[in-house]
């Protein structure tokens, strides 16, 4: 890939802890990814800055309690608009229980409270090729 | 008391003690410090041993003093603990109004001795819970308010003229609200407003630093509702604290010790001479002033913390506002210990954690203390673990002695150093946020942002690179894939509640008398009159919350957060 890979990075709807999503785009560009950071947004606001930012990643940080609801609206949003090939993260506090329902709903991985930086990166590169 | 300082210690002696330490260096020592060096969390650096040399300057009645007098190091009670054991105050907020009024109950029952309700991202944002920006956030992480009758049946059969609550209401735009919501609850019950006890939060710096939201009001917007509560609460609620000075979440999202306790003093510096410059004197507000310090894992930084906040507020008050009521100059602190310390892997290690930092919250002279559960990394607690931290906070007071000697730390040699050092750093970054302008224009500039966006990043380098070590992730990891087996909160079904509530509460409201009073309501918002009766009037009128901050947002308009 010539370009670096596109990182859109949100947090999730009204979730208010930005301290994680904010040091994970700060280390993605680290990584040489280049990295919007919106800030808080909804999932329309978030699909329509991925199509804008022409992404091929998408990540969604939440420790509030609306992964179950708004993280698979990301992606059924995308795919409305033909765009299943970005890849969809989460991170935050997300119980391990909820894990499956959301990859079976399209969220590619889900990187907990205790995730490396080396990990997401290579995670990512592994499937953005 | 003189201006001369009167140094506790024989300068002779210490000179001597010095050489003498120097020989103990070489001779008994031989230069075993350990192979690197070492420094506080805040990055003072710490040396192998302290003695008399380290605090040669000290003037006991100057720097130290009595508690309950000036400087307030020692705490500002005479008596302490032995007065009045902190309160436990452990944090309760989830569902709808019934089910969190349950969970106040519970803990009451079991002895917590204060409530403490946290809200709903909805809520602390300012949108009813049928808002569809509310979606999926409805009833989690805090207790669901949208309108008078909800805040009723929060409170429903609790003493609140008997008790102190602690409302967190955040933002200055979510407190003139819920704040006219709890007066007007207690007038309808017949209670006087002069007999409520407590204390809301009320921080700008939450709605424009460290709660980031698709819609923000503009700084100087929100500091204005600020002072306006705390104006207010000065006329009307005596024994109620309208501010907490929010050092705690700050300090979440990325802030050293010292930077926390430095926004927090400089927040209630521009409060001051905002009421000052409305007419009101320091004396009138600043007795009421209170604080919310949150105590991570570096045990005697976090004491020595607590004390020289209190050295710094006072000095503060009585030197730059002329404070003369002893009480303006005591700032009086809630703690709560650190949720971004605990850890998801090995959830148990978390009660170990919150128990030191509870005690270092004690050994700080803390007012009131939530400890937190060792679930906060999942979820809001189980009531399990939530009866753990009550239980721990119960022990800490009841088994363990340490409440029964006033600041018992003082005069150790390290932690007198280390109070003071605290104290000039705090000193200098105020002055730096002076020379930047003050609180509100380093928010206006994004340069708080960057200040706490710089923090956590580097905090995470040095997580992933193993500096800072983390008992169960990088320091003795725990088994890979060996997932925890912990009970997860399940939040109970809120939304489909409330919603079908704010619709019979549409119906049933006086709709001409709701139409005056947020008509009033709009009027003053770029007035320069204090917003608080009028929010006042649309509450009894029923107006829901999302209601005034609408009016709020449309009003003052809608601030971009600094940060990308």
């Amino acid at each position: 890939m010539s370009r670096p890979i596109k990182v859109v990075m949100a947090k999730l709807g009204l979730d208010i802890h930005w301290r994680g999503a904010v040091a994970v785009s700060r280390m993605l560009r680290d990584e040489g990814m280049e990295v919007v950071y919106l800030g808080n947004q909804f999932p329309e606001q978030i699909v329509n800055a991925a199509v804008q930012e022409g992404a091929d990643v998408v990540g969604l940080s939440t420790l509030g309690g609306n992964h179950n609801s708004l993280g698979p609206k990301v992606v059924e949003l995308l795919r409305k608009k033909g765009l299943e090939d970005i890849l969809v993260l989460m991170g935050g506090v997300i119980p391990s229980e909820d894990i499956p329902a959301l990859k079976e709903k399209g969220i590619a991985a889900v990187f907990g409270p205790e995730s490396k930086i080396v990990d997401i990166a290579s995670f990512i590169r592994g499937k953005v090729s | 008391m003189t201006k001369e300082k009167q140094k506790l210690f024989d300068q002779k002696v210490v000179e001597q003690l010095g050489t003498k330490k120097e020989r103990w260096h070489e001779e008994t020592l031989k230069g075993k410090v350990g192979d690197k060096k070492y420094y506080t969390e805040s990055g003072i650096p710490i040396d192998i041993l302290y003695s008399p040399s380290d605090i040669k300057d000290l003037d006991y009645q100057k720097d130290i003093g009595f508690p309950g007098e000036a400087p307030y190091t020692r705490g500002v009670y005479p008596n302490m603990y032995r007065g009045r054991l902190f309160t436990v105050r452990q944090l309760a907020g989830f569902g709808a109004p019934e089910d969190c009024n349950q969970r106040i109950k519970y803990l009451l029952d079991n002895g917590a001795t204060g409530v403490n309700i946290v809200f709903d991202l909805p809520t602390v944002r300012g949108y009813n819970s049928d808002d569809p920006e509310a979606e999926g956030n409805v009833g989690a992480c805090g207790v669901a308010i949208d309108s008078l009758e909800d805040m009723e049946t929060l409170f429903n059969s609790i003493p609140i003229d008997e008790i102190s609550s602690s409302v967190v209401t955040h933002m200055p735009s979510t407190t003139v609200v819920l704040l006219a919501m709890y007066m007007v609850m207690a007038e309808k019950r017949g209670i006087a407003l002069e007999k409520l006890s407590g204390t809301n939060q009320n921080d700008f710096l939450m709605e424009t630093v460290v709660g980031s939201a698709p819609e923000i009001l503009p700084p100087k917007a929100s500091f204005r509702l600020q002072c306006d509560a705390i104006e207010y609460a000065s006329k009307h609620l005596p024994r109620w604290n309208p501010v907490s000075y929010n050092g705690y979440n700050l300090r979440e999202a990325g802030t050293s010790a010292v930077q926390e306790v430095a926004v927090g003093i400089a927040n209630a510096i521009a409060t001051a001479e905002e009421l000052i410059s409305r007419g009101n004197s320091v004396d009138d507000f600043a007795k009421r002033m209170s604080f919310f310090w949150d105590l991570c894992n570096d045990f005697f930084e976090e004491i020595a913390k607590c004390r020289a906040s209190r050295i710094v507020f006072q000095e503060v008050m009585r030197d730059r506002f002329q404070a003369k009521n002893p009480n303006s100059q005591m700032m009086r602190f809630h703690v709560q210990t650190s949720g971004i310390t605990l850890t998801a892997v090995e959830p148990l290690n978390n009660i170990a954690r919150s128990s030191i930092q509870g005690l270092a919250a004690i050994l700080g002279g803390a007012q009131s203390l939530h400890i937190d559960s060792y679930d906060e990394a999942y979820s809001a607690p189980t009531e399990e673990a939530a009866l753990v931290s009550l239980r721990t906070q119960q022990i800490l007071q009841g088994e363990t002695n340490v409440v029964n000697t006033v600041d018992p730390l003082a005069g150790s040699y390290y932690v007198e150093s280390l109070t003071r050092e605290m104290a000039q750093r705090i000193r200098e970054y105020i002055e730096e946020i002076e020379r930047k302008g003050g609180l509100v224009a380093v928010t206006e500039s994004g340069w708080l942002h960057r200040e706490i966006s710089n923090f956590a990043y580097k905090q995470q380098k040095a997580i992933e690179n193993g500096e800072q070590k983390i008992v169960g992730v990088n320091h003795f990891p725990a088994e890979k894939k060996k997932a925890a087996e912990i009970e997860v909160f399940r939040y109970p079904e809120t939304a489909v509640r409330q919603t079908e509530k704010l619709a019979r509460l549409r119906k049933k409201r006086d709709q001409a008398k709701l139409d005056k009073a947020l008509g009033n309501l709009r009027e003053k918002c770029l007035s320069d009159e204090n917003i608080m009766p009028y929010v006042k009037e649309a509450v009894l009128a029923l107006a829901t919350l999302g209601e005034i901050e609408e009016i709020f947002r449309e009003e003052f308009g809608l601030w971009q957060f600094p940060l990308a």
